[in-house]
């Protein structure tokens, strides 16, 4: 005779800790990051974060390759510093920006799930804090992560800035850049996919903004010579004049060959994020999930 | 839109009832705090879901009437998801999600994704959602839209199931009479958004103060033997219930007069008259 029993193990009374709002935002910000990369889903979806990082590192890898192999007075100019890499990502970030916030967004109105979400401890303020930090997170790693490696990999071989100072410059501007891009792009590519539930709008839309932006400023600047501040309109040309003033140094030619005004680049940025933000915030808060 | 809605939700299994329109789904988004009341206060489990939002809703669990469960996911991630947002840590959310899964019938199928699912499945899904975090409260809006009726038959007993088993309190909004009275403890009957009725249904229906006496015979005959006795239909009779002797009057004449004795037993409301009843009062009211 044995003293052997079977146990009901189907639903129980839940006893644990439970983790407060904070928990829920955290949640659905890392729930929206695996989503935006394409983590724990079907194959298909992991494709474009990964091109597009390949696109993003790849240059960087290639540099400090040729940096090892070839010797320096061959290189030249070939070899751009951390404040130029940029403008060889500027692309495949818009891109990645474009797809990833109408992933974030555009599904959960189109399967009602805000609904859900709503319904839980978040609020529409903590959603689309979720929302934005996790497409901020994953921009990031494409505009943080590059010019990094190639600092890091400029500066193993002696040939990044001179000295523990100028290093630690660079990585400041680095670091500065990256997150100020991660902040403009997120801003940016989030209004479109607040305003529809269809994905692939919202992405076209995106790419329209960024081409359509930078065609009419250029008419406007240098077609019709209405004046250089119109360059500060086209959203493909405002990130590079960012990065090339937190860094110090002066931007693109303008149809006056005189620089754009540094005041007036960071300005633009923060005024074109800043109002970014509001629109975005502002439908989110007026988006109808019950009767 | 809403009027005049003062109400207490009791134990077990509360069915607000009403016709499309009455104001069901906005009474329950403003127990989630979702709209705001233009007057009165709104307190749910001790708190304003207005101001104090998501402490009250990390305790209450909602099944939309629309279909709301992202497709392209498990019904597994899609639970373990819901349960974690509403503060159970990771590796508990997985579990319970497991758990909650089985509980409704879809264990074997959890790893499913949710567009593959038929409705009926989905409804379980969204069931399961509802209460994998254990809450106090569970408001549930529609939730046998678009099954069948063995799908509706199972998705009444999962619901009576947690409300008088698993020990949390059930708000179930329907338009439907019958699915209502088979689950519910007490009722909240919406009519053009004023609350037309409301209590425990034990209570609605009245403790009875007539006797409904069927026989084998014509009621006629007995119904004159019977004072106050009033005719309803082909051998069936209501007769006052002045005391309790009554019970053996009513016995003993149908012996005398040779009848043979079918249905005995003290007439209750049902749900429909109890509706219609309110109903009428409310359409008569200034």
């Amino acid at each position: 005779m044995t003293d052997a029993r079977i146990l009901g193990t189907g639903y129980r009374t839940y006893t644990g800790p439970r983790l407060g709002p904070r928990h829920a935002t955290w949640t659905l910000a890392r729930h929206t990051f695996e989503r935006v990369m394409g983590l724990r889903r079907p194959a298909r979806y992991k494709v474009l974060p990964i091109l597009t990082l390949v696109i993003a590192y790849l240059p960087a890898v290639a540099f400090i390759g040729a940096i090892a192999l070839l010797p320096t007075r061959r290189l030249g100019d070939f070899v751009p510093d951390v404040a130029r890499y940029y403008s060889f990502v500027t692309a495949a970030l818009w891109l990645f920006a474009a797809l990833a916030a109408p992933e974030a967004l555009c599904p959960d109105k189109r399967s009602h799930v805000l609904g859900l979400y709503l319904a839980s401890p978040l609020t529409r303020v903590s959603y689309l804090a979720a929302k934005a930090g996790a497409v901020a997170t994953a921009v990031a790693l494409v505009t943080l992560g590059p010019p990094l490696v190639l600092l890091a990999g400029e500066s193993l071989q002696n040939a990044g800035p001179r000295g523990v100072g100028g290093f630690m410059s660079t990585l400041g501007h680095a670091l500065g850049a990256g997150v100020a891009l991660a902040f403009m792009f997120t801003a940016i590519s989030l209004v479109i996919p607040s305003l529809t539930d269809r994905r692939g709008f919202a992405a076209a839309g995106n790419v329209l903004v960024l081409l359509g932006s930078a065609a009419v400023s250029n008419i406007l600047a240098f077609g019709l010579r209405f004046g250089d501040g119109w360059l500060l309109v086209g959203l493909a040309r405002l990130p590079y004049e960012l990065t090339t003033r937190i860094f110090g140094r002066t931007g693109l030619p303008t149809p006056s060959r005189t620089p754009l005004p540094t005041a007036g680049v960071y300005l633009a940025a923060t005024a074109v994020t800043a109002v970014a933000a509001v629109v975005t915030w502002w439908r989110v808060t007026r988006v109808v999930v019950t009767r | 839109m809403l009027n005049r809605a003062t109400f207490r939700v009791g134990r077990g299994v509360t069915g607000l009832l009403g016709p499309n329109g009455a104001g069901k789904t906005t009474l329950l988004g403003l127990l989630l705090g979702l709209h705001r009341s233009d007057a009165g206060t709104v307190r749910v489990l001790g708190g304003d879901p207005w101001t104090n939002g998501p402490d009250v809703r990390a305790r209450i669990g909602y099944a939309p009437e629309y279909d709301a469960l992202p497709p392209d996911v498990t019904a597994a991630d899609v639970v373990r998801h819901i349960a974690e947002l509403h503060g159970l840590p990771r590796r508990e959310a997985t579990g319970r999600a497991s758990d909650t899964l089985w509980e409704v019938g879809l264990g074997e199928e959890r790893f499913r994704l949710v567009g593959t699912m038929s409705t009926g499945q989905r409804q379980r899904v969204k069931l399961a959602q509802a209460i994998v975090h254990d809450p106090a409260l569970v408001l549930l809006d529609e939730p046998t839209n678009g099954l069948d009726p063995a799908q509706r038959e199972g998705m009444l007993e999962l619901i009576r199931h947690v409300g008088n088993e698993l020990g949390m309190d059930v708000i179930l909004s329907s338009h439907l009479l019958e699915e209502v009275e088979r689950v519910s403890d007490s009722v909240i009957i919406l009519d053009g958004g004023v609350i037309a009725v409301g209590g425990s249904l034990e209570e609605l229906r009245g403790g009875g103060d007539e006797l409904v006496v069927e026989v084998d015979g014509p009621a006629d005959v007995l119904a004159a033997s019977l004072p106050g006795a009033q005719v309803i239909g082909p051998g069936r009779l209501l007769v006052p219930l002045t005391d309790e002797h009554v019970y053996d009057v009513v016995r003993d004449t149908v012996a005398d007069l040779g009848l043979g004795l079918r249905r005995l037993q003290l007439r209750t409301a049902t749900l429909e008259e109890i509706y219609l009843d309110a109903s009428d009062r409310l359409r008569a009211a200034p």
